[in-house]
């Protein structure tokens, strides 16, 4: 019996080399995290049910038929090293300069010409309870990819008012025991609200002048749509079949954000005006640890009236626009941390 | 401080300055970084116009 309190996470910041080779210790880190399930493996078997000639309809015979890995969660509090991981390893194409601290300038690939066609960068997720000689658990899922993430921003104290959460997926191929000896855990450089030094989200700065006590939370959300990865030579584990590559679909970036209503204000304007403007996220802690989120153009879909907490709001769901010049999202951050996506 | 990006052809590579406004367009386009190359003159620059 063990604690789930042992389970150890780890995974590779920088990438695989390919979806089949798993990241070496020196680019795996390890790391907290607020889900407390381990990522469980599901290997699927199919039996012969369906098939006349046996004399009767019950099945007779199991076949091994897949590994059907569900998806994982990584739910931590924003800070400069997990959204360089997150941004980079789920949009694709990244900038790394500096000597540290170092920067990265993160914008979503596009299929056309990115290098890798639609399969974004790949890593390895180590996960332990008691490795050793007698492991509880003690194994490296390779050929990872990150399906979506959730940041949300909001009128709260603490590190909770600043949380990102990042749906991961696994191909099914590992290897147990891992062979990795996790190092130290790191210790990431958190953000919390009290940290926005930037929010103007479609000409209207919710940080400071007339609408400066406005905000009250924002969600930015992404996805993948990852296709399914099972084809001729997609491979296997365990004499089951595994998924091969993830390839993006018609990816989706939502963003919703919630502002109290006051005399003057413009999102119902900008809703019916059909106006569109950049929009900025901008925490910083440090020199060395900033992270900014610029949507190119943003428009409004949908304002509704609405109470929260009693206090009358707005809740807004933007529509991020491809700007022709720019391109759609620009994210950019500076931490500590050397060799993201690398 | 600057990056390299090599066009999405692959047949051109551009020293651009690291800011985000500066390698947006470039990126949004399909350019990607790639190592400084070894020898600066053996390779069509261009350099970005401050």
């Amino acid at each position: 019996m063990a604690n789930v309190n042992e389970l150890m996470n780890g995974w590779g910041f920088g990438k695989q080399a390919d979806i089949l080779t798993a990241n070496t210790l020196a680019k795996i880190w390890r790391h907290t995290n607020l889900n407390t399930k381990p990522w469980a493996k599901v290997p699927v078997n199919e039996d012969d049910r369906a098939e006349i000639g046996k004399g009767h309809e019950f099945p007779t015979q199991l076949f091994k038929s897949h590994y059907n890995m569900p998806t994982f969660e990584i739910s931590k509090y924003a800070s400069s090293e997990f959204l360089a991981w997150a941004m980079a390893f789920s949009l694709g194409n990244v900038v790394l300069t500096g000597t540290g601290p170092y920067q990265y300038v993160i914008v979503p690939a596009l299929g056309a010409t990115n290098p890798t066609g639609l399969e974004l960068p790949y890593f390895s997720f180590v996960q332990q309870i008691r490795p050793g000689g007698s492991a509880i658990l003690d194994e490296i899922l390779v050929g990872c990819a990150i399906k979506g993430w959730k940041l949300s921003i909001k009128n709260s104290p603490g590190r909770a008012s600043a949380m990102c959460s990042v749906e991961c997926v696994a191909t099914g191929q590992y290897t147990s025991p891992s062979g990795i000896t996790l190092p130290a855990a790191t210790t990431p450089h958190e953000f919390n609200a009290g940290m926005v030094t930037m929010l103007t989200l479609n000409g209207v700065n919710y940080l400071t002048g007339g609408s400066g006590k406005q905000f009250v939370s924002m969600d930015a959300s992404w996805e993948n749509n990852f296709r399914p990865g099972f084809f001729p030579g997609s491979g296997t584990q365990d004499g089951y079949q595994i998924q091969g590559r993830f390839e993006f679909g018609d990816r989706v970036f939502a963003v919703q954000f919630v502002v109290r209503v006051q005399a003057g204000s413009t999102e119902y304007t900008n809703l019916i005006n059909q106006t569109t403007g950049s929009a900025t996220l901008t925490m910083t802690r440090d020199t060395n640890n900033i992270f900014t989120m610029l949507i190119q153009k943003m428009g409004f879909n949908v304002v509704e009236l609405g109470n929260t907490d009693g206090i009358a709001t707005l809740q807004i769901t933007g529509v991020q626009l491809y700007d022709a010049t720019n391109g759609l999202l620009t994210v950019t951050v500076t931490t500590p941390q050397n060799g993201v996506c690398q | 401080m600057t990056v390299f990006l090599e066009s999405p052809q692959g047949d051109e590579i551009k020293e651009v300055e690291a800011t985000a406004e500066k390698l947006s367009p470039l990126l949004s386009q399909g350019w990607h970084q790639v190592p400084a190359p070894a020898k600066h003159e053996s390779v069509v620059l261009a350099k970005e116009e401050k």
